[in-house]
């Protein structure tokens, strides 16, 4: 059998249909930051322990490192570009700044995207659930209270949390 | 503005992603870099052969020792691509391709012939005078510290009792998010490069130019944004290799760690063995403390002067005495590079005294913290006389006693610390919990010589537009530094801080500043943005009187306007007071050396922990924290108690389960990658109050100390003691992980 070097594929990224030839090793992470020009999600570790890089692939946070962008072809990825409406922060960005759930901001689009899944799925979310649910992103500043704060008082804000 | 939480600045592009690291920048023509590292320890290298990397397609250049001119041999940590490695990951040679994965494959077909050198990774076989030496100099890094005051032999020759322990502490790695990144590129002999950095001017500048055998004119540093650094990116070699290749391509390069080369390659904590005498009088004063440190510096120097000083202070200076005693020895060893991170070698020393003093304290039946209150520093510093010769001492950090504190609130800390945790009615007698799972109390104090920098510049610039620019050379590495040094300027101006922006990071648009260290920057910057604020301030009113033609007693800042009463009632608005000046005069640029000869100034800390400690797993759980500070008067208080916050908890990690670990027969880094060098995540948190005294410091700007190093020294000392409190068991070794635990609840069971 032979391996098919060259694939051309589309992905639908923040909405948008975007079409490209990839190789078959490259991972969405590579073609969102390389490719795309998407540099939002961050390479923290390329090898999924930290979580800078969590985009939402069909609405559900992946590490976009272990992510072979041809598995995701022909799919929806958000990114943390992908939040803003009309130049307007997305309930949760806004909530990060108003609570100061940032240090560096290395971490920050990766626990973002993390937190919009998870309220999604989760209305009136308690401290505990937030931190299982932001377990698998890693802040070294080690802002976490501030955090935690942030995707607290997002569930209680806003009604729009879906990305 | 000085008192309030503004929103930290760039928090928006935070959010958004929109801020640009080192790594996201790209330029027209770029080259991936990679670095071929040593797989041995010790070794020369006899020969190297990149035909095979340089024949591959896409491969633009190598480099090698060979493009290194033999009179550009820099001392230790400037230097690259010597013809000796030094430990497992040591750099051999550098390739530039058009794609990072061919540089990486690139590598493999680098063919090196080494000749094997004796390799030693324990600093006591390294200090050994017939030791295999790692530099030509032999293995003592520098020539070992003394600091002495009054005499610790007369000391202990007056005490009754004398207390001795050994306490040592593992490597331990910053790890920030951010792997490091350089981005090069040359126009004519000039360079441009884009990197990690805490220090632009005084680091990196100087630094690339000597690597790189050019005047500092020809480079330019800029530092976009900080992916998280506590200290650890204050090194150049990367930066030296990434500018070397550019340079042999013609054409931009970027370079960026993997997380495990940002492991093993970047800069971790120095481990350390401490041991410490103290000497206790009939009526329980403390005659003497001598405290003995030994530090593995790892391959290369980095940072290794500042970090074995630090490392005394709290021997030094925390507990009252005339006797103390202070000799730091660093010694290179065959292990990764150790350099500066977060408080330098201060945690690691106090790590040491305060589970020493906790000892001291229950063998003295005393209450730890009815111990500390009776023997900590007051504000009229320590008696004694100084002993040790003028030119070992920087000026700025005394050791004699007779120099009172511009402020020292560490009572005040012990109260209000003690109260919040409810220590009075809480703490018990140690190993008294019943059940396997076992409460103890801990407390320990810290204090740390912030805030000074050797030279600070800082410019104030208002356009016509009555917009105000503030350029500063230092950088905001996560901390939220622009965003205090903003509200300084916006403050001694009298202005709203939405008028005002700041600008640094950038050799080529800021004054010469410091580095970002020593938690400096709140202190000496803040200073020369006071004054560079204050200046154009009383340039605007004295041409506003001018202009009215009436004298500086009639008029006054009101809302950011000005108020005249004599010779007419009449207000002066911001911009028209503005349009005044020449363009010149718009412009203020200051250059201060912060600092007194009359003070010492140091920031302040009591940390109090509960844990609960699993006898059957060794697991132990931080069940409640209280970090109660004084850093003088808190000039953002929501991003101050975030780096408090977040000091601790990064520090809980040093205490319970971080560790950079080595194959000691090979030399090999068995867990550069965060699953096994465990920091600790968002689930880790513990409920944490945060106190400040906020008193305002008569030396600060508007009365702020340094704060951010501070609320990282306490913590691995309150947990061990802490732990100690609720099974009985001292823990001298860190980190305190369940094994160690485990052992010794056996051991403690069998007697």
């Amino acid at each position: 059998m032979k391996i098919k070097k060259r694939w051309d594929v589309f992905f639908i990224v923040n909405g948008k249909r975007r079409s490209l030839t990839i190789e078959p090793h490259w991972t969405l992470l590579e073609v969102l930051r390389d490719h795309l020009g998407l540099t939002g999600a961050k390479k923290g570790c390329d090898r999924a322990e930290c979580g800078s890089c969590t985009v939402l692939l069909e609405r559900e946070p992946v590490y976009a490192c272990q992510v072979l962008a041809v598995q995701a072809r022909g799919q929806r990825i958000t990114t943390i570009e992908g939040l803003e409406r009309n130049g307007k922060l997305h309930p949760i960005q806004q909530s990060f700044v108003d609570h100061d759930g940032v240090q560096c901001g290395f971490c920050t689009p990766g626990f973002i995207m993390t937190a919009n899944a998870f309220l999604e799925r989760t209305r009136r979310p308690s401290p505990d659930q937030v931190k299982q649910a932001l377990s698998g992103n890693i802040c070294r500043c080690s802002a976490y209270a501030k955090i935690i704060e942030s995707v607290l008082a997002a569930s209680r804000r806003g009604k729009r949390t879906r990305a | 503005m000085v008192g309030k939480s503004l929103t930290r600045l760039g928090a928006a592009e935070k959010v958004t992603g929109r801020l640009q690291y080192t790594g996201d920048l790209k330029l027209p023509g770029m080259l991936h870099g990679k670095i071929l590292r040593s797989p041995h320890p010790h070794a020369r290298i006899v020969s190297i052969d990149t035909s095979a990397a340089e024949a591959m397609p896409g491969v633009v250049a190598v480099i090698t020792p060979k493009d290194i001119p033999p009179n550009r041999r820099l001392q230790s940590d400037l230097a690259v691509l010597d013809w000796t490695v030094r430990f497992v990951g040591d750099e051999v040679a550098a390739v530039a391709a058009v794609r990072e994965d061919i540089a990486e494959a690139a590598l493999e077909r680098i063919r090196v012939e080494y000749e094997i050198l004796p390799a030693l990774f324990d600093p006591l076989e390294a200090m050994k005078p017939d030791a295999f030496p790692i530099h030509p100099g032999g293995n003592l890094a520098g020539k070992p510290i003394v600091l002495e005051r009054g005499s610790v032999e007369a000391g202990f020759a007056q005490s009754q009792h004398i207390f001795e322990g050994t306490y040592t502490t593992q490597v331990h790695c910053a790890a920030g998010m951010e792997p490091r990144a350089a981005l090069a590129r040359w126009e004519g002999d000039s360079l441009t490069i884009w990197k990690s950095s805490r220090g632009v001017h005084m680091v990196d500048r100087p630094a690339l130019a000597q690597g790189l055998g050019i005047p500092a004119e020809q480079v330019r540093v800029i530092c976009p944004a900080m992916g998280g650094g506590f200290g650890s990116k204050d090194e150049t070699r990367m930066g030296t290799l990434c500018a070397l290749l550019a340079r042999k391509c013609g054409k931009p390069v970027r370079l960026e760690y993997t997380r495990e080369e940002e492991f093993i390659a970047g800069r971790s904590r120095h481990p350390s063995i401490t041991h410490l005498k103290v000497g206790i009088s009939r009526s329980g004063e403390i005659t003497a403390i001598h405290a003995r440190t030994i530090m593995s510096k790892g391959a290369y120097m980095s940072s290794g002067n500042a970090v074995i000083r630090r490392c005394g202070q709290g021997s030094l200076y925390l507990y009252r005495t005339p006797n103390a005693k202070y000799e730091g020895t660093l010694v290179y060893t065959n292990l990764p590079v150790a350099g500066s991170y977060r408080a330098l070698g201060a945690p690691q020393g106090q790590f040491a005294l305060e589970v020493h003093m906790d000892k001291i304290a229950e063998a003295l039946s005393l209450d730890p913290l009815e111990f500390r209150r009776r023997h900590h520093v007051q504000p009229e510093g320590q008696p004694g006389e100084r002993q040790t010769p003028p030119g070992e001492l920087v000026s700025d950090q005394p050791v004699e006693g007779g120099i009172p504190f511009s402020s020292n609130r560490l009572s005040e800390c012990l109260r209000l610390g003690a109260k919040a945790i409810g220590w009075q009615r809480r703490w018990h007698s140690p190993n008294s919990s019943p059940g396997h799972q076992k409460r103890g109390l801990g407390m320990a104090m810290g204090l740390y010589r912030g805030g000074l920098a050797h030279k600070a510049g800082a410019e104030v610039e208002v356009h016509p537009d009555g917009s105000v620019e503030i350029r500063v050379g230092t950088i905001d590495v996560g901390e939220g530094a622009f965003t205090t040094l903003l509200q300084i300027g916006a403050e001694a101006l009298g202005i709203e801080p939405s008028r005002v922006s700041i600008l640094g990071g950038d050799t080529a648009t800021t004054p010469e500043a410091p580095v970002t260290s020593g938690s400096s920057t709140t202190f000496s910057m803040g200073t020369a943005v006071k004054e560079a604020a204050t200046t154009l301030r009383e340039k605007i009113l004295d041409r506003v009187c001018a202009h009215m033609g009436t004298s500086r007693e009639s008029v006054s800042w009101n809302k950011g306007a000005i108020q005249i009463t004599r010779p007419t009632k009449k207000k002066v608005s911001w911009k028209e007071a503005v349009a005044l000046l020449s363009p010149e005069e718009r412009r203020v640029r200051v250059e201060i050396r912060p600092g007194s000869t009359e003070f010492v100034i140091n920031s302040f800390a009591a940390h109090f922990a509960e844990v609960e400690v699993d006898t059957e797993t060794g697991k132990v759980t931080v069940v409640k924290y209280v970090a109660a500070h004084d850093s003088g008067r808190i000039v953002n208080p929501v991003a101050a108690q975030n780096q408090v916050e977040g000091g601790v908890i990064q520090m809980l990690g040093f205490a319970l389960t971080e560790e950079l670990l080595t194959d000691l027969k090979t030399g090999v880094t068995l867990n550069g990658n965060f699953l096994e060098h465990k920091v600790p995540v968002i689930v880790d948190l513990p409920p944490l109050k945060t106190i400040f005294v906020n008193a305002p410091d008569p030396a600060g700007p508007f009365g702020a100390k340094a704060l951010g190093e501070p609320p990282s020294i306490p913590v691995a000392p309150a947990i061990s003691n802490a732990i100690y409190n609720a099974i009985g068991i001292r823990f001298q070794d860190l980190p305190i992980t369940p094994d160690k635990i485990l052992d010794k609840l056996r051991l403690q069971e069998r007697d």
